[in-house]
């Protein structure tokens, strides 16, 4: 009786304690993402990560973890071992520029000729497009050409003098004034 | 007016100026083999090691601290090897007795085919192999032949990718021998 009451009263209580649990685990996973970022990687993809950031010695444009060659095959085999052997993903990397310079790394540092190297046509580019910038903004500034001014200075310069005041417009009794006078000489 | 055509004299100028250093940016960068590498490790001290040697006991590095040592890297399959391979035995002659030591180191190649390639072409400097060429590795090497000089303190001081001659050869260790312990 008192154990069928106990074993009642805990299946009563199950869902109640699941809540809790779920929030416990919940909480547990959150933090262990928010601590680590990634859950933490096998050796097989820690060997993996290290040999695609390392540009094979003897191929163009390929990783060590990419290349078929037997040399990156020997590095993949020196990289496993220095991972066993508990080293950083930075010290593997370190050995191998001792050994071989920055160009073994498929992103090598920006740092002096390289630097240059990169940030030179940067710059180039920049300073080009200021210029064309500076070039448009002067050439869309600059007063343009009366097209009858451009005709006047063509036909010559007392011309274009006269062609810039303009003459007056005439009213229509001076239209008519005119129209007489010229038929009045045409008479004579 | 003149101060325009100034301004525009010294905008050419920039523009010629510019395009002259581009010009010889790319005229060193073409004139370079980009499949030549130079070493990181010259001038810096040589990446011990402990090898078998094909006949004979292992050598180690560290412990011909004090003599000068040519570390050649070479192979069975590799023809360059075989090109360089009577410099290197006349340099070894030639040298033994003043301190000089040279060491062939087997790279990517199989124990039979390597001591094929020894009594074949009586090669007489010792050899040793590197299973896994994790000396190789250490050393940066890109292919073979490469060949190191170690100074007698244990320093790279020169840096050979492919075949080395006897005069080039020679004259580097005698400079080093020239220059006592540096």
């Amino acid at each position: 009786m008192n154990a069928a009451g106990t074993l009642r009263r805990a299946r009563a209580g199950l869902p109640g304690l699941l809540v809790p649990i779920a929030l416990a685990a919940g909480l547990a996973t959150l933090v262990i993402v928010a601590a680590g970022g990634h859950p933490p990687a096998s050796r097989a993809q820690q060997v993996q990560q290290i040999a695609a950031g390392l540009h094979c010695p003897i191929c163009k444009d390929l990783s060590v973890a990419d290349s078929p060659a037997p040399l990156a095959q020997q590095m993949r085999q020196e990289i496993a071992q220095k991972v066993r052997a508990g080293e950083s993903a930075d010290q593997i990397r370190a050995g191998f520029v001792a050994a071989y310079g920055d160009s073994v790394l498929m992103s090598p540092p920006r740092q002096g000729v390289a630097a240059v190297e990169y940030y030179v046509p940067v710059l180039v580019l920049a300073v080009g497009l200021i210029t064309a910038f500076l070039l448009l903004r002067r050439w869309l500034r600059a007063p343009r050409p009366d097209p009858r001014q451009a005709g006047a200075s063509q036909a010559g310069p007392r011309q274009a003098g006269s062609a810039q005041a303009g003459p007056p417009p005439l009213s229509a009794a001076q239209r008519r004034a005119v129209a007489k006078a010229v038929a009045r000489l045409r008479e004579e | 007016m003149s101060w325009t055509t100034s301004r525009r004299a010294r905008l050419l100028a920039g523009v010629v100026a510019a395009v002259a250093v581009i010009v010889a940016l790319l005229m060193t960068g073409l004139g370079r083999d980009p499949s030549v590498f130079a070493s990181p490790l010259v001038g810096r001290m040589a990446p011990n090691f402990t090898l078998p040697q094909l006949d004979g006991p292992p050598v180690t590095l560290a412990r011909l601290r004090g003599q000068i040592v040519v570390i050649n890297f070479w192979a069975s399959w590799c023809t360059e090897c075989q090109d360089e391979q009577a410099a290197l035995d006349q340099v070894w002659q030639q040298f033994q007795d003043s301190g000089v030591v040279v060491i062939g180191v087997n790279f990517q190649d199989t124990a039979g085919a390597a001591r094929a390639y020894v009594r074949t072409d009586a090669v007489t400097y010792p050899v040793v192999e590197d299973a896994g060429s994790k000396t190789a590795l250490a050393y940066g090497l890109r292919g073979v032949p490469e060949t190191f000089v170690v100074n007698r303190s244990g320093r790279i001081v020169k840096h050979v990718i492919g075949p080395v001659d006897a005069a080039g050869l020679a004259a580097e260790i005698n400079s080093t021998l020239g220059t006592g312990a540096r």
